[in-house]
This record gives structure tokens, C-alpha cells and sequence, in this order.
């Protein structure tokens, strides 16, 4: 853009400045033949007449000299012409006469679109030439800067494989790469150390919460206890089987995380989902429907498989009440469970976070969606959730 | 029978040895590895149960062990770690069974039991409760040599309740026995009563009158 502007505006200030030295230079032609011809008229007293270049009139009176621009025809052309004319009144041998003399310009017109012509060329050749020779040694230069990005952005906290950075001769670059190199090593360690540690607080609070039930049972059998006492201490049974489900859930997360599951086989996903209805229809009376068209296979865990259907139809349990239909469709490359809701979840943006729930039914550990999600992006299924004609529909693509 | 507990949380090991001991059963302690280890090699016992991280060892090592020494005894892994592998690797080894913390002391006794009818350690493939006498092989029961048909859920119901007879059993053992982890999907236990009670027709029926209401909403299977 800079380049441009300075580029027009030199242009018209080569324009003016070429305009100006060349009037200059035919100003002094004219003197020096107006010169001429008056030593000529001196010497032999002829008239010299040549025109359009030269004319000598004899005149009564003198007048002060005249300088102008005249348009005059000239015949070996065919066209009219641009001269700059100058007039002088001299006396020469007692004699006055009127010495005209003219000279042609260089037409300003021709002029411009030379001087534009000479000029665009030489700033589209140089400014041509630079784009590339700068596109070249930019790409040499930054390449590394580059490449590293794009490592950067294929950066991911899950995955074990180190950042492949490129070494620069640029101290910034090289600089950078350094301190990148630190930064992720830094921010992977910190977040295995933050998964050990969810994993180990789960895994201690397993014995303290067996010594818990094993107490409790004792005390069920061993002392004598009322009615009352006893439905107290069973519900700290309810409690413990709560946060038994609790760990095992964040331990399963964890393990997604860790990519622990590595057994990935053809799993037949209709079959798996007829096998959980059978079971889940032993536990309860629940309105299990399940509509398959063509067989779903999916390459995946065996073991995630089965977590992913179960948490599925059982988070639709949870939801429902007794005689409500779930309804479960399957095709060969989707599957959709719905159950029935009075209206549409308030954030169903916040559907598949950890420990997002509705309602405070105390009978959700909140995880149990999230590991579903997790499941999903681990194999780049897609998980979706709608609320469509009074149902809660969960969808994946696989 | 002769038991060996292996656990190296004292107020655990207790609890198992006081729930283990009500029916007659001798029960022994190790609370830590070189203890397990010591007992391991000098006397046998029926059934060991063997917590896999002993502060000083691993249980799977004195697992190994008593496989090498062809040792009879039935052996139980209890594991804070509820994950996949490290039950197939303690079953591979081995381990007749596998439970994980926490876990109901009914829970644990039941297996116990379930490990010791398989015969291998000289319990009886046959329960017997005065009349009524299952066949675990077949997973059929008897009252006075007549058949009871009983649904799965049922007979499982039974064998739990005979292998904790005398003892208290609340709904939520129950659940937990026959559906595991799933019965934290239910919202009330309704559907117990339904298993419960139709076991108890139908033992009724036979002059079997065993199970009674504890506490207005827990279970016993008792003479009394």
C-alpha cells in the first residue's frame, strides 16, 4: 500500500520536474536561435524565413519580447502540433524587425503515459521480484516456527507421543522451541500427577469404606438394636454402595484417560444391547423396546462396549418411572435410546459434563454420561442428545 | 473349617474373623506379608483370604506360592483395585475367587462358601438346612427329596440365605448379592419383596417355614 502511494506520487513528481527541465531546455534553443538569426540579418540583410521553426518581419515599432505555448498545423505530420514560440523586437542595421521563432514540445499527454508506463513497469518488475524473493527466504526462515506450531496445535494432554520440535539457527525461534519443550513436559507431568492422585484417592478410599461395611454388618448381627437403628444403618449401606459406585466410575474415566483399553475387537453391539435388556428387565419391570435395524458392529473395547450401552439404557432407567416406555433403535451405524420427560433439560450443553445433574436424585453419581462421552471421543463417535416430542433422545453415530 | 484372613487393616481383619467365626469356623490372622507367608507354609487351611497389597508384600506373590507348593487351599482375593486386569491376573494365578473393597461380610462368606462346595477343598458339592438340600451342581433344590422349582433369582436367593443363616440380611445385601452393581439403579426395593416372597411361598408350602422379618425391613434365615 505504502508502496503504492509513494509510487504515485513520484510519478507525478517525475511528471512536473521532467516538465520543467525540458521547457527549460527549449527556452534555451529558442534564445540561442532567436541568437542566429539576428547575426544572420546582420551579416546579409536577407530575411530568413523558415517556417514554422523561424520567421523575421520587418516592423514601425518595438514591443517587449513574447514567450508562449501556439498550436500550429504541420503538414509533414498531418496534425496539429504543440510549439513554444518567442517573439523578440531588435533593431539591427537601423532596421526593425519582428523575430519569431518556435520550437516543438514533446506533447505532455505522451509524456505522462511514457513517464507512467516506464514507471509502473519498473515498480511491478521490483515489486514482483521482492514478493517472491521475500515469500522465499520468509518461508526458509519461519519454517521452523511453523512446523512447530502445527505440532503445537496437534498438541493433546492424553496422548503419550512427545512433541517432534524442529531446531532454528534464529536465537528467537530456537528460543522458543526451548521453552515450549519445558512447558509441555511441565503441564504433562503436572496432569499425570493429578490423575495419579484421583486414581490413588479413590483407590485409599476403598478399605476405609470396606472397614465402614464390614462394621456395619457386624453390628447388624451382633448386638441387639430396634427397628429404627437398624433402617438408619441400612441406609449407610445405601451410602457406601454410593460412593463404591462413585469410585469405580472416576477409576473407569481414569482409565479411559490412561488409554487402558487397547483390546479393540469387532463387538456386536445389537447383541450386547438384547443381553442388557434381558438383565435389566430381571431387575425391574421396566419397559425395555428395542428396535434393530441390521446388525451394529463396532470396532472397540469389548469391556468399554459394554459400559457404554449400560450407562445409556441405565441413565434412561434412572429417568423413568415404572410404566414409561424407553425405546431403543439401532441400525448398522447409529444407535438411540429415548425415555419419556415432561420437558426439555434446562442445560443440555452441560449433559455430558462430570458431575452435572438436573435434579438431585441422590441415585446418580453424575459420571455416568461423561464416561459415555469419553467413550466416544476416545473412537471419534459422535454423542448427541435432543428432546423431541416429550422424549429425552441420546443418539451415537458410530 | 480352617480359615486364614490375610489383611493387613486390623479393624477389617476383625470384622471378617468376627462374622466368619458365628458359624463354627476357626479362623486365623496374618496382618502382614512374612506373618501370611510364615503361616502359609506351616499349617493348611480350608479357604485363605488374601488382600493383594500386604504392606510388606504382595498377595499375588504368596498366591504364586501356594500354587508351586500344590498347596488345597481355597483362596479368595480381596483388592482395593476393582479393575479388569488385575482380577484376571489373580484368577489366572490361581484364585478361586475375587471380591472387591468394599465389599458385605455376608458377601464375601457366601463365596467363601461357594468356593468350598465346589469340592476341590473338601466341602460337599450338596448343601443341606435340615429339609431342604440343594445340589449345587445342578442348582436344584429339594425339600424332603421333592423338587422346588425355583426361578435363577430365587435360587440364588436361597443359597445366599443358607450360606448366612442366623445372620441379618438387609435389602440392600440382597441387591447387591443378585444384581450387583446395577441394583443402584432401583428407586425402592419393591421388587425384592416380590423374589423374597415368592421363595417364601414356596418353601412354605413344603413346611419349610425359614425365613422371617427382621427389624421390620431385614431377613433371617434361622430354626427359631
Amino acid at each position: 500500500m505504502t508502496g503504492l502511494v509513494l509510487a504515485t506520487f513520484s510519478t507525478i513528481a517525475l511528471y512536473f520536474y521532467t516538465n520543467y527541465l525540458l521547457e527549460n531546455e527549449v527556452e534555451e534553443v529558442l534564445y540561442s536561435t532567436e541568437a542566429r538569426v539576428e547575426d544572420a540579418l546582420k551579416n546579409s540583410n536577407i530575411l530568413p524565413y523558415l517556417p514554422p521553426v523561424a520567421e523575421v518581419k520587418q516592423v514601425e515599432s518595438l514591443r517587449n519580447e513574447i514567450l508562449k505555448d501556439t498550436i500550429i498545423y504541420d503538414p509533414s505530420q498531418d496534425e496539429m502540433e504543440l510549439f513554444r514560440e518567442l517573439t523578440t523586437f531588435k533593431t539591427i542595421n537601423g532596421k526593425n524587425y519582428q523575430i519569431t521563432v518556435r520550437n516543438m514540445m514533446v506533447e505532455s499527454k505522451e509524456f505522462v503515459i511514457a513517464i507512467v508506463f516506464s514507471n509502473v513497469t519498473i515498480f511491478g518488475l521490483a515489486f514482483v521480484f521482492l514478493f517472491y524473493f521475500n515469500t522465499a527466504r520468509n518461508l526458509q526462515l519461519w519454517r521452523p516456527f511453523f512446523k512447530n506450531l502445527e505440532q503445537m496445535k496437534r498438541f493433546s494432554l492424553s496422548s503419550k507421543e512427545p512433541l517432534e520440535l524442529i531446531e532454528s539457527d534464529v536465537l528467537e525461534f530456537s528460543e522458543l522451541k526451548k521453552e515450549i519443550t519445558i512447558l509441555t513436559n511441565k503441564v504433562r507431568s503436572d496432569y499425570e500427577n493429578l490423575k495419579q492422585f484421583t486414581e490413588d484417592v479413590s483407590h485409599e478410599m476403598q478399605t476405609p469404606l470396606a472397614i465402614i461395611q464390614a462394621k456395619i454388618d457386624n453390628i447388624i448381627n451382633a448386638q441387639e438394636i430396634n427397628d429404627k437403628q437398624f433402617e438408619q444403618i441400612t441406609s449407610i449401606q445405601k451410602d457406601i454402595q454410593r460412593l463404591k459406585q462413585l469410585n469405580k466410575h472416576i477409576t473407569t474415566l481414569t482409565k479411559i484417560e490412561n488409554n487402558q483399553f487397547v483390546n479393540v475387537e469387532n463387538v456386536n453391539l445389537t447383541l450386547l444391547i438384547n443381553e442388557k435388556i434381558e438383565s435389566f428387565k430381571e431387575l425391574q419391570m421396566v419397559n425395555l423396546f428395542h428396535a434393530s435395524n441390521g446388525i451394529l458392529q463396532v470396532s472397540m473395547d469389548a469391556y468399554l462396549a459394554d459400559i457404554l450401552v449400560n450407562n445409556l439404557i441405565s441413565n434412561a432407567i434412572k429417568y423413568s418411572k415404572k410404566e414409561e416406555i424407553i425405546t431403543i433403535i439401532s441400525n448398522q451405524s447409529s444407535l438411540m435410546v429415548s425415555n419419556f420427560g415432561e420437558k426439555a433439560l434446562e442445560n443440555p450443553g452441560q449433559l455430558f459434563q462430570r458431575f452435572y445433574r438436573e435434579s438431585n436424585g441422590t441415585k446418580s453419581t453424575g459420571l455416568g454420561l461423561a464416561i459415555v462421552k469419553k467413550i466416544c471421543d476416545l473412537y471419534q463417535f459422535k454423542v448427541s442428545y435432543k428432546f423431541e416430542e416429550k422424549h429425552h433422545v441420546f443418539s451415537v453415530a458410530f | 473349617m480352617k480359615f486364614l484372613i490375610a489383611e493387613d487393616e486390623q479393624d477389617l481383619q476383625q470384622s471378617i474373623v468376627t462374622y466368619l467365626k458365628q458359624d463354627g469356623n476357626i479362623c486365623e490372622v496374618a496382618s502382614d506379608f512374612s506373618e501370611a507367608s510364615e503361616k502359609i507354609a506351616i499349617y493348611d487351611y480350608d479357604v485363605i483370604v488374601l488382600d493383594i497389597n500386604l504392606v510388606t508384600g504382595s498377595g499375588l506373590d504368596l498366591l504364586k506360592t501356594l500354587k508351586k507348593e500344590k498347596k488345597k487351599a481355597g483362596i479368595i482375593i480381596i483388592s482395593a483395585n476393582n479393575s479388569l486386569t488385575d482380577k484376571l491376573e489373580g484368577l489366572d494365578l490361581g484364585a478361586d475367587d475375587y471380591i472387591t473393597k468394599p465389599f458385605h461380610l455376608a458377601e464375601l462368606n457366601s463365596r467363601i462358601n461357594a468356593v468350598l462346595r465346589r469340592g476341590k477343598y473338601g466341602g460337599d458339592e450338596v448343601l443341606e438346612f435340615n429339609e431342604i438340600k440343594i445340589d449345587t451342581k445342578s442348582r436344584t433344590a429339594f425339600i424332603n427329596d421333592n423338587t422346588i422349582p425355583l426361578t435363577r433369582k430365587e435360587y440364588d436367593l436361597l443359597v445366599f440365605f443358607i450360606s448366612n443363616q442366623g445372620r441379618v440380611l438387609s435389602k440392600e445385601i440382597i441387591a447387591e448379592h443378585l444384581w450387583g452393581d446395577d441394583s443402584d439403579l432401583l428407586d425402592n426395593f419393591d421388587f425384592i419383596y416380590v423374589h423374597i416372597n415368592n421363595l417364601r411361598k414356596k418353601l412354605t408350602a413344603e413346611g419349610a417355614k425359614y425365613i422371617k422379618t427382621a427389624y421390620g425391613s431385614g431377613y433371617k434365615f434361622s430354626f427359631e
